[in-house]
């Protein structure tokens, strides 16, 4: 019997908006601190210039801690008790420079369950757009929930 | 010595090593690193969930139906993208697309690896498919995934 999903679908189109967030020097070195990065041109400004850039380069799944401070609402699901992270993706589209400053506009994707050997699951995509302060797009970000009974 | 070391020494550049040089159904890495109670707390405080927290403290991962602190699966996936710095440089990451099969421990040896599923030219860049995996040190798999790189025009 398909699984009838009940949340509130009138979430679908509406965009969720929060920024603009800075990216700094400061924040680009602290973010590969602290996952290890060494690539010259996310910790050396001058090694970014040499490269063709225009300044310190952000790593490409930095703008996904930002996608915390969008306020997005319970979409009032009727499954399941806990929820967990089930995956993230990132597609980059212009690299994020230092003294950038994005803004984000996530939206609910898609909600639809999935049956395997532990049983049904629900997953809820929620996907964010970044842009920088030309109104350019710089990277898409996807999270994706997941919830059991 | 490993594919890696014999490219580099052809002066050729990161980019280039990995984009021109990898073949279908080789492998990149693997990278073993390890995220550490530090490195988590430093990465919680950035990202702006302060601890203590279910990444940060026992007492909260347990009350979560955690048996000990994970890495948060946004940390995971910036490790996995490091693997790109072994040869080609992570700036060169189209598209990294990944599922969390496990909470991912601290202090605890992590493998990357890539595997090349197709290449391609594309718009005169060349492009890598790969399959991502990351595992423990029994081979726990903690993040699978999928990976499109390219050698990229610069801003």
């Amino acid at each position: 019997m398909e699984l009838k999903l009940e949340y509130d679908k009138s979430l679908y189109g509406v965009e969720h908006e929060a920024g603009p967030f800075e990216v700094t020097e400061e924040l680009i070195k602290r973010y590969c601190i602290a996952t290890d990065e060494t690539n010259k041109i996310f910790i050396d400004s001058e090694e970014a210039k040499k490269a063709g850039f225009s300044g310190l380069v952000a790593p490409p799944t930095m703008c996904t801690m930002f996608v915390r401070h969008v306020k997005l609402p319970d979409i009032k699901l009727n499954f399941g008790k806990n929820r967990f992270h089930a995956g993230q993706r990132v597609s980059t589209r212009l690299p994020i420079i230092a003294g950038d400053f994005l803004n984000a506009s996530s939206h609910l994707k898609e909600v639809y369950p999935k049956t395997g050997r532990s049983g049904t699951m629900v997953f809820i995509v929620w996907e964010t757009t970044f842009t920088n302060q030309e109104g350019q797009i710089v990277a898409d970000v996807q999270e994706s929930f997941a919830t059991r009974e | 010595m490993s594919k890696n070391l014999l490219l580099r020494e052809n002066n050729m550049s990161n980019e280039q090593i990995l984009t021109q040089q990898f073949e279908l159904g080789d492998e990149i890495g693997p990278l073993v690193i390890r995220a550490t109670d530090v490195d988590v707390t430093n990465f919680c405080n950035l990202w702006g969930n302060e601890p203590p927290n279910r990444f940060t403290s026992i007492e909260v991962a347990k009350e979560a139906g955690l048996a000990e602190p994970i890495v948060p699966g946004i940390m995971s996936m910036a490790l996995v993208a490091k693997l790109f710095n072994l040869c080609g440089g992570s700036q060169i990451i189209d598209d990294l697309d990944v599922v969390f099969r496990a909470a991912v421990p601290h202090n605890s040896d992590l493998h990357v690896t890539a595997t090349v599923t197709d290449t391609r030219d594309e718009d005169g860049k060349n492009v890598l498919e790969c399959d991502i995996l990351m595992t423990g040190p029994e081979g726990q798999r903690y993040v699978i995934g999928t990976a499109v790189v390219s050698n990229k025009a610069r801003s």
